[in-house]
């Protein structure tokens, strides 16, 4: 990043390369849209290259983009309703059996939707904690509130998401 | 351990980050609690959930496409963003200097208001005699076209000034 400061655009390609994948992650888990995804990863890292010459080690660089990655997808949020539970991916072919794809899909459908019906904050929490696996330091730090903050989330997203959960494990 | 403890450690626990007299007290407490219990169970499913659930690759050409417009951007310089604006500040500040911004910000409106109200409610004070009357002039009875009245300072005023000065008297 201090060679990026200095107008250096191969070490910010190199950023990207490294990087791109945990931009692209956190923002599709949270919007389930591949091209809504693409745009918020895409704005994360060139708003990212627009801060260098402001820019302090003080985190690790990826604490600081899931950061710019949470920021945006939060503001995306507020200005978008949720998606519908039609833009998720093809599942992958692990069995041969249609019924089962469809099964699967399903699900995922499902899980997309309860996520979608979250408050952007809990989503948030959800995705960074559950599915990124960041320990609660991380998700606060991602988010920039508090550990307590992000816990009081969590448990907040969990009674929600309870019985869904409970009706899944039961299928 | 209680419910309310409980139910913000649960993460860390089904993660493993616990310190072992934590982790001792969570069990033993969800040992005995269902609803801690099954939030637990919550927490674990979710977990599974974010491992089954599907995530596509990265884009095919993600980094090319953030490198062209990089280089774009570089090409064409923004315009100079302000030194310092309150809402970068806002969204850069932690959520305890904003909660301190706003505390301060309630507090100053909230005595300006107090005084405001104070002020109003205030009775206005008698008026003088003197602030009763448009002419200050008036309250003196000055008369230019009539003579002084006897015994007055003004008669006494005018006695003086028109004696002629008495050589050697």
């Amino acid at each position: 990043m201090l060679a990026v400061a200095k107008g250096d655009l191969d070490a910010f390609d190199q950023i990207v390369l490294r990087h791109q994948e945990l931009a692209w992650r956190i923002a599709f888990r949270f919007l389930g849209d591949r091209h809504e995804a693409e745009d918020v990863a895409q704005e994360a890292f060139l708003r990212i290259l627009d801060a260098a010459p402001r820019y302090k080690p003080t985190a690790a660089f990826g604490t600081y983009l899931s950061r710019v990655v949470t920021r945006l997808c939060l503001d995306h949020a507020q200005k978008k309703r949720p998606l519908p539970a039609d833009s998720l991916p093809a599942v992958q072919d692990v069995n041969p059996s249609a019924a089962e794809r469809m099964a699967v899909q399903d699900r995922d459908r499902t899980i997309r939707a309860a996520l979608d019906g979250l408050p952007p904050a809990q989503r948030m929490a959800v995705v960074l904690r559950y599915f990124e696996g960041l320990d609660c330091r991380s998700v606060a730090s991602a988010m920039d509130t508090t550990v307590k903050a992000v816990e009081r989330l969590l448990a907040r997203a969990r009674g929600t998401l309870q019985p869904l959960l409970a009706e899944l494990s039961e299928k | 351990m209680r419910c309310r403890k409980a139910r913000l450690t649960i993460d860390a626990y089904v993660s493993g980050k616990i310190g072992p007299r934590d982790r001792v007290a969570i069990e033993e407490h969800l040992k005995a609690c269902d609803g801690c219990r099954q939030a637990a169970t919550v927490a674990r499913r979710l977990v599974a959930l974010g491992q089954a659930l599907p995530m596509p690759p990265v884009p095919e050409g993600f980094a090319k496409r953030v490198m062209a417009l990089a280089r774009r951007r570089i090409a064409r310089p923004a315009p100079a963003a302000p030194s310092w604006s309150l809402a970068a500040w806002w969204r850069m500040a932690s959520a305890p200097i904003r909660a301190a911004a706003a505390a301060v910000l309630v507090i100053g409106l909230g005595t300006g208001a107090l005084i405001s109200w104070n002020t109003w409610q205030a009775p206005a004070a008698p008026p003088t005699q003197a602030a009763s009357q448009t002419d200050p002039l008036a309250s003196y009875n000055v008369d230019y076209l009539t003579d002084a009245p006897d015994g007055s300072l003004a008669q006494t005023y005018l006695a003086l000034v028109s004696t002629p000065a008495q050589e050697g008297k």
